[in-house]
């Protein structure tokens, strides 16, 4: 019966009631404020290895970091020239694309026809056995010239360089030449005896004024360029932007003229007019270093701003102020070489002005201007002397050997298919001319095909004409890390291991400060592929080439390699993974020698060799083809998240941007009836459709075209996330315009209006 | 005569009893799924949403109890109702003396019905407190998109004073229960009659007067 | 000393890697990124400018979306405002409330940037810092990134005229100081986002804690004190019953209870 009475008031009660209530509430915030479980980089240990980007062909260095044989994050390698440590955002998803769930996981060989994508999975020794017996007999047949090879990304050297030349073919063809850099390299080769070199040697840290002439820096998404694009512009140097559209580009320009597309070469010659009538250009400059100056002067006199206000519907005065702009601040002033010049069939002369105008400027050779790239040394390793030289060019291409008349032949004495020195002057094999060889036999039968990496039906032209190639090869081997579009059509598929997994060639970047990259393996292949050198390898000793692959592994075949420059793969890794040297990137550093390798030594603002074939020495203005009525002319580029028709199925990538747009002017969208985010199909003059798109009604471009990114409306079942996203301008290409200097497929020349469906 | 069982007397009928089982049942759940949504280290329950639903069904549990009892037990919600706000002198008497209840001990409190005056204050009080957290959780059910951030959080604040009565007087419920004995009153719905006699002598006598209204003289 | 980012949208040129470099390095899922580009045009054509709104977390001050967060999931550090998405109870008030329309559901629980909390604090920088090829982005103390946000408002506005800092005040301060261009409605950026509500702050820091707090206290001290009482009605029943069987045993003709 003990009574217990608690001897509180209740106001003391309340008290500490309220107090205590406090107290715990209070207490149970600090418990909510822990960091989430620790990341990837906090547990395990991170291994960070050293390569060069695959994501798209510029190389930049990165730094793989992966933990426990998982590669979990890519960034800019902060020793490498070209990345300094920031990389792009395709780049940055590289991890997805090595990790995409549709990749290719083993050999196949064909079982149903063509084109059903039908195939049975076969070891490497089988699909290997396979494919080389195929190409033997196509060499004992037709000769080896018969097997022609296309490649692209950053470890086509094996098979497009490489093993072409070793076996013996001089049909082996980038898409980065003819559809892409011939204009602009034939062009700078013609006029300064040397091409413009993979990376475009502006001498940004000091230049005053650029001048882009469609190049979309942003859109366009190469890492170096934007960093030095963007420290120029803050630096003050002025911007001028030609583009008939508003780009990212045009959005930082300090002038934008908004041309009319196919009119650039008017332009080019009225600012030449301006410049030597107004005596805006480096004379003491042209006086040393060039020739053709007085033919110049007569062939522009009538060419002013005037005339060609006409032609390319922008104001004189506009077309006026940028040039002196330009010219005021010469020499450190220059027009970018851009890359994709490919546009209407006339793009070697457009390109000769671009470097006519840099020379008048004086830019060549000057601080602000236009350095000199040179190739870093380094031995290769030592083979026997191949069995064709080879003229596949290519993006990040060395400054190459000199242009013989005569074109290379192969061991059966035939020089390759592409029309060189026939339908076009000069220049590295023409990828698209290749196909018509493969149909009608003319100049004479292609039976085989590599393709090494190259979205085949979604890069070259005419997709129609390359499914009729497709049918008619004897033997087509695709090697590749996805089921691109054109997979479906060969007879043997080669997965290949990701940049992320295998070792590869060294990169040779030739450059302001010339320097070498490596790749080394992050992790090992997945599933049941294999690194392009050793797939290279294993076929060459199979069809007698063993000579050229006489290293047991590829470590030793870059160890020699390196070993010519005091270093190894071990001792670049722990350099950080480039290695640099130095350049000669102004005229001082040439002394006597005359950095102009012209056949008169000087810049060739008159070209002879163009006179004796018959073409204009000097650029004249060609209009090319207007769209017809209810049509608009089809211009294709860039966003930052993609390159080519490569990154569309990259799971990060398409999430960010999975299908392209329709940039339409916003006036002529409304006058059809449509309006932003409508879905709609674009049919060609031929009657091709491709879609379906979502509109871009914007104010952003002119009324005479229509512009969307490159590399969309695929068709292929086993890419999930790029199968049928968007329009394909590839499939709108039923033609296009062939440059009779440089082999450059112009594209720009198709016309698409809008309509309801598929 | 009065309600008997032999020296038990029926406090809660059937209807009451299970009015009573949906509304602690459903008050449970919603205080448990209610906390998961507030106190982080319950916030795996909410996150990702199996306990969101969970307290949804049981708020329309909960939001169901005035209209059964009006279904099934009309007389006895209007009783519940009228009694819980209607006090008198011996109810004042007795918030005086309510220290001595709470420690105990019923001896020397006034006489009281059926329900002593701290039951008419938790049964008023649970029914104001249960408005609000109810009118305030159908406003963020269906209608928080609408909020701005200041009357969101002001609704929020008044579902979690009302939650904050409603778990007090909960607390209190349990105590009370604990103290008295007084969880058969709603097992079974029996109640000795000594216990009654004691602490609810006005009702006790009410019964009798009843019963002895309905007996035959 | 706090910390801040720097971001200059005259260097910024839309090209999303750091949209993806943060979607890598987090290991976000398909479909959810931190940082969204926007494009933005004004003008008829030719005659046009255009830029990009870097849509990204501001990490206020005047955080919201903390005031709002009824588990403390959501919490300012170093000037920056993180997110413990293990807390998180997927309630969905901090993406009803932030000015900046910021934070997004993810997987049943919020979702944003949280500054690289776990990257900076062992010694690394945020991954969209770490990548962008324009150098727009930097991070570091905040009374430098100010500084520096000045400076570079006084570098450009040769070209941009109306170019200013934006967030030194906004929201109370904001962890993201922006170099504008323009004004910042040119950009859909509220130039002076609406403070907490006081109603929030409230809730937060008193009525949350308190009745959290004040139940637990009822359940420990009633618990106590239910012991006692119980013993107490014990003792008094049985007292209660002893002197009933006391005046039924002594038959005084005293009336028992049970008697009718």
């Amino acid at each position: 019966m003990a009574r217990v009475e608690l001897d509180i008031t209740r106001r003391q009660f309340f008290g500490a009631g309220l107090a205590g209530a406090a107290a715990i509430g209070a207490g149970t915030s600090p418990l909510a404020m822990r960091y989430p479980d620790p990341p990837w980089f906090a547990t395990g240990e991170v291994t960070t290895t050293y390569n060069y980007c695959d994501m798209c062909p510029w190389k930049c260095g990165i730094a793989v970091q992966s933990v426990d044989g998982k590669v979990l994050k890519v960034d800019g390698n902060i020793n490498d020239p070209k990345s300094r440590g920031m990389l792009c955002g395709r780049g940055q998803g590289g991890v997805s694309f090595m990790y995409d769930p549709d990749r290719l996981q083993s050999p196949m060989i064909r079982t149903g026809e063509r084109g059903e994508g039908k195939f049975r999975e076969v070891t490497w020794e089988e699909a290997l056995d396979y494919t080389a017996e195929k190409i033997l007999a196509i060499k004992e047949q037709y000769g080896p010239e018969s097997l022609a090879i296309f490649g692209h990304t950053t470890g086509d050297f094996w098979f497009t360089d490489y093993f072409a030349q070793a076996w013996g073919t001089p049909n082996a063809g980038k898409p980065s030449s003819a559809l892409c850099l011939s204009p602009r390299d034939e062009a700078c080769n013609l006029t300064l005896g040397y091409p413009v070199g993979g990376h475009e040697p502006m001498d940004w840290d000091e230049i005053e004024c650029v001048t882009f002439i469609g190049s979309h820096v942003g859109e366009d998404s190469r890492n170096t360029v934007m960093q030095d694009f963007i420290d120029a512009r803050d630096r003050g140097a002025q911007i001028i932007v030609v583009d008939p559209r508003f780009s990212t580009a045009a959005s930082k320009a300090d002038y934008w003229l908004p041309i009319k597309p196919g009119t650039d070469t008017a332009l080019l010659l009225a600012w030449v007019n301006v410049l030597i009538e107004e005596n805006l250009f480096d004379r003491e400059y042209i006086d040393q270093y060039a020739v053709g100056y007085d033919e110049l002067e007569a062939h522009v006199k009538d060419l002013t701003p005037e005339w060609a206000s006409t032609i390319t519907e922008l104001p004189a005065d506009q077309i006026r102020e940028t040039a002196r702009v330009m010219g005021q601040r010469h020499p450190k002033a220059a027009i970018m070489p851009g890359r994709h010049t490919t546009w209407y069939g006339n793009d070697s002369q457009r390109m000769r002005t671009v470097f006519i105008i840099n020379s008048l400027l004086g830019a060549y050779g000057r601080h602000g201007g236009m350095y000199f790239d040179k190739s870093p040394f380094i031995d290769s390793y030592p083979h026997p002397p191949f069995a064709v030289t080879g003229s596949a060019g290519g993006c990040s291409a060395e400054p190459g050997e000199e242009v013989s008349d005569e074109l290379p032949l192969g061991p059966s004495g035939k020089a390759r298919a592409d029309g060189a020195r026939e339908t076009f002057l000069r220049g590295a094999t023409a990828m698209q001319e290749l196909i018509d060889p493969m149909i009608n036999d003319d100049p004479y039968r292609i039976a085989g095909l590599i393709v090494y990496g190259v979205n085949l039906l979604n890069s070259v032209p005419m997709p129609s004409r390359t499914i009729e190639a497709l049918k008619k090869l004897d033997f087509i081997l695709a090697v590749d890390v996805l089921p691109q579009e054109h997979i479906a059509w060969a007879d043997v598929v080669f997965p290949e291991a990701t940049f992320l997994e295998r070792y590869d060639e060294l990169s040779t970047v030739p450059y302001k400060t010339p320097f070498i990259q490596m790749r080394e393996p992050a992790v090992a292949p997945m599933y049941d592929t294999m690194p392009g050198w050793q797939m290279a390898r294993e076929l060459g000793l199979r069809v007698g080439l063993d000579a050229y692959f006489k290293w047991e592994t590829v470590e030793e075949y870059l160890d020699t390699r390196l070993r010519s420059v005091g270093s190894s793969l071990e001792k670049m890794h722990d350099a950080g993974g480039v290695l640099i040297q130095e350049g000669k990137p102004y005229l001082e550093d040439f002394g006597d020698e005359s950095p102009f390798r012209t056949p008169s030594g000087k810049i060739e603002l008159f070209s002879e060799e163009l006179a004796e074939a018959g073409f204009d020495p000097i650029p004249v203005f060609e209009p090319t083809e207007e769209p017809p009525d209810g049509y608009f002319r089809l211009l294709y580029g860039r966003v930052p998240v993609h390159t080519f028709a490569k990154t569309q199925n990259t799971p990060v990538l398409s999430d960010v941007y999975p299908e392209n747009e329709l940039w339409i002017n916003e006036d002529e969208a409304a006058a059809l009836g449509y309006s932003n985010g409508d879905r709609v199909w674009l049919e060609n003059e031929a009657g091709d459709r491709t879609g379906p798109i979502p509109v871009k009604a914007t104010q952003r471009i002119r009324k005479d075209a229509v512009f969307m990114a490159h590399g969309f409306g695929q068709q292929s079942e086993g890419l999930t996330n790029a199968n049928g996203r968007g329009a394909s301008d590839t499939k709108m290409m039923s033609r296009y315009k062939l440059d009779p200097i440089s082999g450059g497929a112009g594209m720009r020349i198709n016309f698409v209006r809008l309509v309801e469906g598929g | 005569m009065p309600d008997t069982n032999g020296d038990q007397l029926l406090r809660y009928r059937r209807g009451q009893r299970i009015i009573h089982a949906v509304m602690a049942g459903s008050f449970l759940i919603l205080l448990f799924t209610g906390l998961a949504l507030v106190w982080s280290p319950l916030a795996f329950i909410a996150a990702g949403g199996w306990s969101r639903y969970l307290h949804r069904i049981a708020a329309i549990g909960f939001m169901s109890v005035p209209i059964l009892y009006i279904v099934f037990d009309r007389a006895g919600a209007k009783e519940i109702v009228t009694e819980s706000f209607k006090y008198d002198s011996d109810d004042v008497a007795w918030f005086k003396k309510m220290y001595r209840y709470v420690l105990g001990r019923t001896a020397e409190m006034p006489p009281q019905g059926r329900l002593n005056a701290g039951q008419k204050l938790h049964h008023s009080a649970v029914m104001v407190f249960s408005a609000s957290i109810v009118v305030t959780g159908i406003i963020m059910w269906g209608f928080k998109s609408s909020l701005s951030a200041s009357m969101l959080s002001w609704t929020a604040m008044i579902h979690d004073l009302s939650m904050l009565a409603l778990a007090l007087l909960l607390v209190g419920h349990i105590f009370f229960t604990y103290v008295y004995k007084a969880w058969s009153s709603m097992a079974t719905g029996y109640v000795p009659k000594e216990d009654m006699e004691l602490e609810h002598s006005k009702w006790v006598e009410e019964l009798e007067h009843e019963g002895a209204e309905n007996t035959p003289a | 000393m706090t910390s801040a980012f720097l971001l200059d949208m005259s260097r910024c040129i839309g090209c999303e890697a750091c949209v993806v470099a943060c979607k890598t390095g987090n290991e976000l899922p398909i479909g959810r990124q931190y940082i969204e580009l926007i494009e933005h045009t004004s003008g008829t054509f030719p005659n046009l400018t255009g830029g990009f709104q870097n849509q990204r977390c501001y990490h206020c001050s005047d955080a919201t979306c903390v005031a709002v967060c009824p588990t403390g999931a959501l919490f300012k550090d170093d000037g920056l405002t993180r997110l413990n998405r293990d807390a998180c109870s997927g309630c969905g008030y901090c993406v009803q409330s932030c000015p900046y329309d910021v934070p997004k559901m993810s997987d049943g629980r919020a979702s944003k940037c949280d500054a690289c909390a776990s990257n900076v604090g062992g010694g690394g920088s945020p991954w969209c810092v770490t990548t962008c090829p324009g150098k727009a982005l930097k991070y570091g103390d905040r009374e430098e990134i100010l500084a520096e946000a000045h400076q570079r408002v006084d570098t450009i506005k040769g070209r941009y005229p109306n170019a200013q800092v934006y967030g030194e005040t906004q929201a109370g301060g904001l962890g993201l100081i922006l170099v504008l261009p323009d004004d910042p409605e040119t950009l859909s950026i509220p130039a002076d986002p609406p403070p907490t509500p006081a109603s929030a702050n409230l809730w937060k820091n008193w009525v949350q804690p308190i009745s959290m707090g004040s139940t637990a206290v009822a359940v420990a001290g009633l618990g106590v004190l239910g012991v006692i009482a119980r013993r107490n009605h014990i003792a008094e029943m049985n007292e209660v019953e002893g002197s009933e069987e006391a005046a039924v045993a002594a038959g005084d003709g005293s009336e028992g209870i049970n008697d009718a």
